[in-house]
């Protein structure tokens, strides 16, 4: 009755009522009736403190939508919340900004409901607008964002619709396995402070790194503090994030994360070992080695989470597409014969790279795939041992003889020698390459290094396929298979040793493409194991990459930090920032 | 007029690079073609660049994708500190050393520095800057590299200060002492020549004091050639700081060219050259003024 | 050209460091490339001349060097496997200048062990043989560009000093640039622009030459000073009477005595330019592996923890020192001389 008769005076009182009780939500402990907070099953901590990390490079921007390069990516990925996220340390998807999902039966609608009454890191509320917002923005051609790319199944991009004022359907093109991991950090953006960029169209230099703390909101454990250039970045709790513990204390626990600037990997070893930061990120193994005999004296303890994603590689060059007036397609003559890179592959001292190079801390690969994904892995391939006669053997096969100092000649008198290109400023690539180099001298082959800026490297092998072979590595960023799509598919992008060809230049090529296309869209687990064994088995038999060694996980983080569980998926120490807490009062500097 | 011919120096034939650059496509370069005017003839060219260089635009780092003068001023000022610095201590230790190396008495002054010269003059500076590292790595006794600790961005100015004044120790060091040979080589044989001349022996026996008749007068009549030598040590002080200011991590322009090109990130490269060419320009415009300063008739001298 | 005692001592040495480094091969124990991938970062031997009983007997022996298992770079002696050292073994095979191929090596061990009298590096390469085979490209880097630089420098001297007017000034205006020049920013930004097609070998030499062509101001500027005062002597002056053309004049008269600077300025010029080199393989700009230059064996003390830990990895950076002092002090002895005779 009341409404009816009056109107307007109703809707302000209410609206007044309700204003009244937001405004009382801004206070860190208490939340308001309409919240739903997801609750961590993790020990309980306790808050305050501030964690102090290191970044080996400065962040080029907080800009969720164009950011590329790791060290903002890192940043970002502190004040950014995604719809499903994937558990770092399970490696299994858990529901994020969703609190529930769906397929249809046909695996082309995933229907995704949002928890109510969350809130931005400004204290604004979370709507269907922001995410829809955020897909558009993500998948519109003239953003270029790269992330565009992760949205494009079948050819074409997902699409999005409201259907509730707390539900969305997206719309796939085909069936896709796995897709719900597609969300993972692919950050919700706030409508309210973008979309005026977007609309001017300079979304790209929105949220550069001098944007003012105000201006910059999501949905993260932290929110933008301070940047100093050359110095640090100082990120603050987020009063509005929306997970809490058993206790029902909002996370996260601590106050503040820095992240400090150092120039180089020695730096961060130093200012760690002197008490500056609190937690190390991918230590090399020779700093590892270093803490490890510290560690007792100190306050800290180093950590080998085991072999991580990452995988480095040799491959030839056997593009069909190459530069003019070189001597590459005559080479390509010994390269395209499988014999001759078993041979290789037999020849390469794999134990010697794991000791000298990582000291001992990695694992001797033969496929790209390694025990870091621990259900994908097949176990089934073989592991054949270094063997300088059987290499030599597979040689005499495929050909090739000896002349009388000792290097091998093919089939028509020429001596084999080529060049392995490989990054300057990764220096475990270059002694890779240098112990390669030494142990194909034993089968008689001539090898020369070649160390270049790295995107002269990338130039070489993307662009103007002007390279013999090079060593490469490549870090999955998830354990599914998807994500090597790129690798495995004749076109794809990264189908390093031959660019350019939408077609299959082999058979064995052509069957990795069938096997690869069929376990995409095939959404039982068990089933797309077998399909990817199978792949497994072909790339380890006609080793288009030869595959050499995996780094493990090697991290430090001090005592006092608790809740500390490193992961094998990036980012390793921070993914569960939200949970890490300092325990005693010493945290390092005061704010 | 020598500024004028460094900045002439400022390269032009660099396009060519930036083609095989593969961020920039074939239209790009093009347009920067036309942009920078460079089917126009050479000195229309360089004017321009040279206004959009004074206007403050010197183009943009691609690794950084950033505008590139505040991201080279910003480390030039760690250069210039580090520098302007080791150049003051390396005068201010080699004059009096010098001068009194020249005169007559305290012959052991000559000697001692003699031998002090020779061996710092053998030791390649890459040496010293190594070995002063691995002292500090072993003995903590000042802190092996970098420009600040961290607890220093929150502390006291004086505090502050202090932190800064440690981590100079080491590459200060090692350019002093890598410029004293040289220096005080030339010092001493200027003022050896200076302490020849006529005027000098006159007021010797005037009975002027040993130190006055040094300072007062042997000194600036030897001073031509110091001021000359003022400005070519600096550009080998530069050079030298390069190499210190990367394997000290000293955060200069050393690093950052290196990187640069390491990463061949052109304008970067381009903008930390010219700005070490205006620094150097400036630096011996300083000791033309200087020269003309101390004495006019030194003009009509050949010098060198 | 009398020499002094010194001088005559000085050069004696220089000449045997050049035949140290071109028979490197001979004197070094092991080929540079060879990678003991279990004995990376050992120390250097140590030569034991009492055996496991503790008798002395003049022979010197080392023993065979293990690695604690588990432990990365941490090694100990096992006494009771020790070797004693032979000389002129065989071994594995090299060639001297190109041309002269042998396996003869002065000293060696047997098999199963080694003897590293400088260390190893991360590769487990013998630290000596590289130093040996590493002087071979920095003298020869060091050499070529003081050739080349005395060559410019000499040329532009001579001609600014003979034809004077604006030609000399033109010149001398050019030297005091390029005198002035920081060299390593020069050098850094000739190699940013450099085309991607160079092999490192190719782009090393490249440098070189940039480099010399920095460097041709100080001698070019000393032999102007020559030229100008010799150019007005009397023979000088009497040739151009008899019709003597400037090209005769100027090889005939002029160059002779511009020698002794010439000498002079390329003993002093050679160490600078090996320093260059030095630093360029020290930074990554200089040739490629496995080949080893006095520089790029320094160039892993860039890590800290190398720096701190394998301290024999700077006995190469201290060999460069007497090697330095040789040529300085011989320059020394070298330029009185031409005072004397100048004045």
């Amino acid at each position: 009755m009341w409404l009816r008769t009056y109107p307007r005076f109703t809707a302000s009182v209410l609206l007044s009522a309700s204003a009244c009780l937001f405004s009382s939500v801004g206070s860190a402990q208490s939340h308001s009736s309409n919240e739903e907070l997801v609750i961590s099953d993790n020990p309980v901590g306790h808050p305050g403190g501030r964690l102090v990390a290191s970044l080996r490079s400065e962040p080029k921007t907080l800009n969720p939508i164009t950011s590329i390069d790791i060290s903002s990516r890192e940043v970002i990925a502190q004040m950014t919340g995604d719809l499903i996220h994937i558990n770092r340390l399970s490696q299994n998807t858990e529901l994020a900004i969703a609190k529930s999902w769906k397929v249809s039966r046909d695996g082309l609608q995933y229907t995704l409901k949002l928890r109510h009454g969350l809130r931005f890191s400004d204290g604004h509320a979370l709507d269907v607008e922001d995410v829809l917002f955020s897909f558009q923005v993500y998948l519109d051609e003239k953003v270029n964002s790269p992330q565009r790319d992760l949205l494009i199944v079948g050819g074409k991009p997902i699409t999005v619709h409201q259907v509730d004022s707390d539900a969305l359907v997206f719309q796939l093109a085909q069936p896709y396995a796995a897709a719900e991991r597609l969300f993972d950090s692919i950050a919700i953006l706030p409508k309210h402070l973008l979309d005026q960029a977007y609309k001017d169209g300079k979304l790209a230099q929105a949220w550069g790194l001098g944007t003012s703390p105000e201006k910059v909101a999501g949905l993260g454990p932290f929110r933008l503090k301070e940047y100093v250039a050359g110095q640090h970045l100082t990120l603050e709790r987020n009063p509005y994030y929306w997970k809490a513990d058993r206790a029902k204390h909002r996370l996260p626990y601590l106050d503040q994360i820095t992240f400090l600037f150092v120039p180089n990997a020695d730096a961060e070893v130093i200012r760690f070992q002197a008490g500056d930061t609190d937690v190390l990120n991918r230590l090399s193994a020779e700093d590892y080695s270093a803490l490890e005999k510290d560690q007792t004296k100190h306050a800290f303890h180093v950590y080998d989470a085991g072999p991580s994603l990452e995988y480095n590689f040799l491959f030839f060059n056997l593009n069909s597409v190459l530069p003019a007036r070189s001597e590459i397609s005559r080479k390509q003559g010994w390269f395209r014969q499988v014999k001759f890179r078993q041979a290789i592959s037999m020849a390469l001292d794999r134990d010697g790279m794991v000791r000298l190079v990582y000291r001992g801390r990695a694992t001797p690969l033969w496929t790209p795939v390694t025990s870091a994904s621990r259900f994908w892995i097949d176990t089934a391939v073989p592991h054949p041992v270094r063997s300088i006669d059987q290499a030599r053997k597979l040689l005499e096969a495929a050909g090739f003889s000896w002349s009388q100092s000792g290097d091998l000649i093919d089939s028509s008198g020429s001596r084999v020698r080529f060049s392995i290109l490989t990054s300057a400023s990764n220096s475990q690539r270059t002694q890779m390459a240098t112990m390669i180099q030494q142990d194909l001298r034993e089968v008689g082959i001539s090898v020369e290094v070649v160390p270049l800026e790295f995107r002269s490297v990338v130039d070489r092998i993307f662009q103007s396929h002007d390279y013999d072979a090079a060593l490469l590595g490549l870090g999955g960023g998830d354990v599914d298979p998807n994500s090597q799509m790129n690798v495995w598919l004749s076109s794809g992008n990264d189908h390093v040793w031959d660019l350019g060809e939408n077609h299959p230049a082999t058979n064995w090529e052509a069957e990795i493409d069938q096997l690869m296309v069929k376990q995409l869209s095939t959404l039982e687990p068990q089933a797309r194991k077998r399909l990817y064994d199978r792949v497994q088995e072909i790339i380890a038999e006609n080793l288009p990459v030869i595959s050499l060694v995996s780094p493990d996980v090697l991290v430090a983080a001090k005592d006092q930090l608790g809740n500390f569980k490193p992961a094998e998926l990036d980012p390793h120490t921070l993914w569960n920032s939200q949970e890490l807490y300092l325990s005693g009062t010493a945290a390092s500097g005061q704010p | 007029m020598l500024s004028f011919v460094f900045l002439q120096l400022a390269p032009g034939d660099f396009f060519d690079e930036m083609r095989l650059n593969p961020q920039i496509s074939p239209e790009a370069v093009a347009r920067l073609h036309r942009e920078y005017g460079l089917d126009k003839p050479l000195p229309v060219r360089y004017f321009s660049w040279l206004k959009s260089a004074a206007s403050g635009d010197w183009g943009t780092s691609f690794a950084y994708n950033a505008p590139v003068a505040p991201l080279i001023w910003s480390r030039a000022r760690n250069t210039l500190l580090l520098t302007g610095l080791s150049m003051l201590l390396c005068w201010m230790i080699a004059l009096p050393i010098g001068v009194f190396s020249a005169g007559e008495r305290h012959r052991w002054i000559d000697h001692g520095c003699s031998f002090l010269t020779s061996f710092l003059l053998v030791t390649p500076d890459l040496l010293l800057a190594l070995g002063l590292l691995w002292i500090a790595l072993r003995t903590h006794w000042f802190p092996a590299g970098g420009m600040f600790s961290l607890k220093s961005a929150h502390a006291s100015s004086v505090a502050q200060c202090r932190d800064l004044a440690f981590h100079l120790i080491a590459p200060v060091a090692v350019l002093v002492l890598g410029g004293l040979p040289v220096l005080l080589r030339h010092i001493r044989a200027a003022m050896t020549d200076a302490l020849q001349t006529p005027y000098i022996r006159a007021a010797r026996s005037h009975g002027i004091p040993y130190s006055r008749l040094l300072f007062r007068h042997a000194l600036p009549a030897a001073s031509a050639p110091l001021v000359s030598l003022f400005g070519y040590s600096l550009g080998s002080l530069l050079s030298t700081s390069l190499l210190i200011e990367v394997v000290m991590n000293w955060p200069g322009l050393g690093p950052l060219l290196l990187e640069a090109i390491l990463a061949r990130d052109v304008y970067t490269v381009i903008g930390t050259v010219m700005f070490s060419a205006l620094f150097l320009a400036g630096g011996m415009f300083v000791a033309d003024v200087l020269l003309f300063a101390t004495d006019p008739r030194i003009r009509t001298k050949d010098i060198g | 050209m009398k020499m002094s005692r010194i001088a005559a001592l000085l050069v004696t040495a220089l000449v045997f460091l050049c035949l140290t480094v071109v028979f490197a091969g001979f004197l070094a124990p092991y080929d540079v490339a060879q990678q003991n991938r279990k004995l990376a970062f050992a120390p250097p031997s140590v030569i034991h001349f009492a055996d496991a009983s503790g008798r002395i007997h003049l022979h010197p022996s080392v023993c065979a060097l293990e690695d604690r298992p588990g432990a990365f770079g941490e090694y100990r002696e096992n006494h009771l496997n020790c070797f004693p050292i032979q000389y002129l073994v065989r071994g594995t095979p090299y060639e001297v200048f190109g041309v002269v191929k042998s396996n003869l090596h002065l000293f060696g061990v047997a098999p199963q062990t080694k003897i590293f009298l400088m260390g190893t590096d991360s590769y487990g390469r013998d630290l000596f043989s590289r130093f040996l085979c590493g002087g071979q490209i920095s003298l020869l880097a060091g050499l070529t560009a003081t050739l080349l630089s005395l060559a410019v420098g000499a040329l532009l001297g001579t001609l600014a000093g003979y034809f004077g007017g604006w030609l000399d000034a033109s010149i001398m205006r050019g030297a005091e640039l390029f005198l002035a020049l920081p060299w390593l920013y020069f050098l850094f930004a000739a190699r940013a622009f450099l085309p991607l097609s160079l092999s490192a070998t190719g782009a090393f030499w490249l440098l070189i030459a940039v480099m010399s062509l920095v460097g041709w101001a100080r001698p070019a500027r000393l032999i102007r000073g020559v030229v100008l005062s010799s150019r007005e002597r009397h023979y000088v002056l009497a040739a151009r009477l008899f019709g003597g053309s400037d090209t005769y004049i100027m090889r005939r008269h002029i160059l002779p005595e511009t020698y002794s600077i010439l000498l002079t300025q390329a003993v002093l010029l050679i160490p600078q330019y090996v320093l260059a080199e030095v630093t360029l393989s020290f930074l990554g700009l200089g040739v490629a592996e496995p080949t080893p230059t006095w520089g790029n064996m320094l160039s892993t003390l860039q890590k800290y923890s190398v720096l701190a830990t394998y301290w024999w990895m700077l006995i190469p950076g201290l060999l460069l020192v007497p090697v330095f002092c040789g040529f300085v002090l011989l320059a020394n002895e070298l330029q009185p001389g031409r005072k004397a005779r100048a004045a």
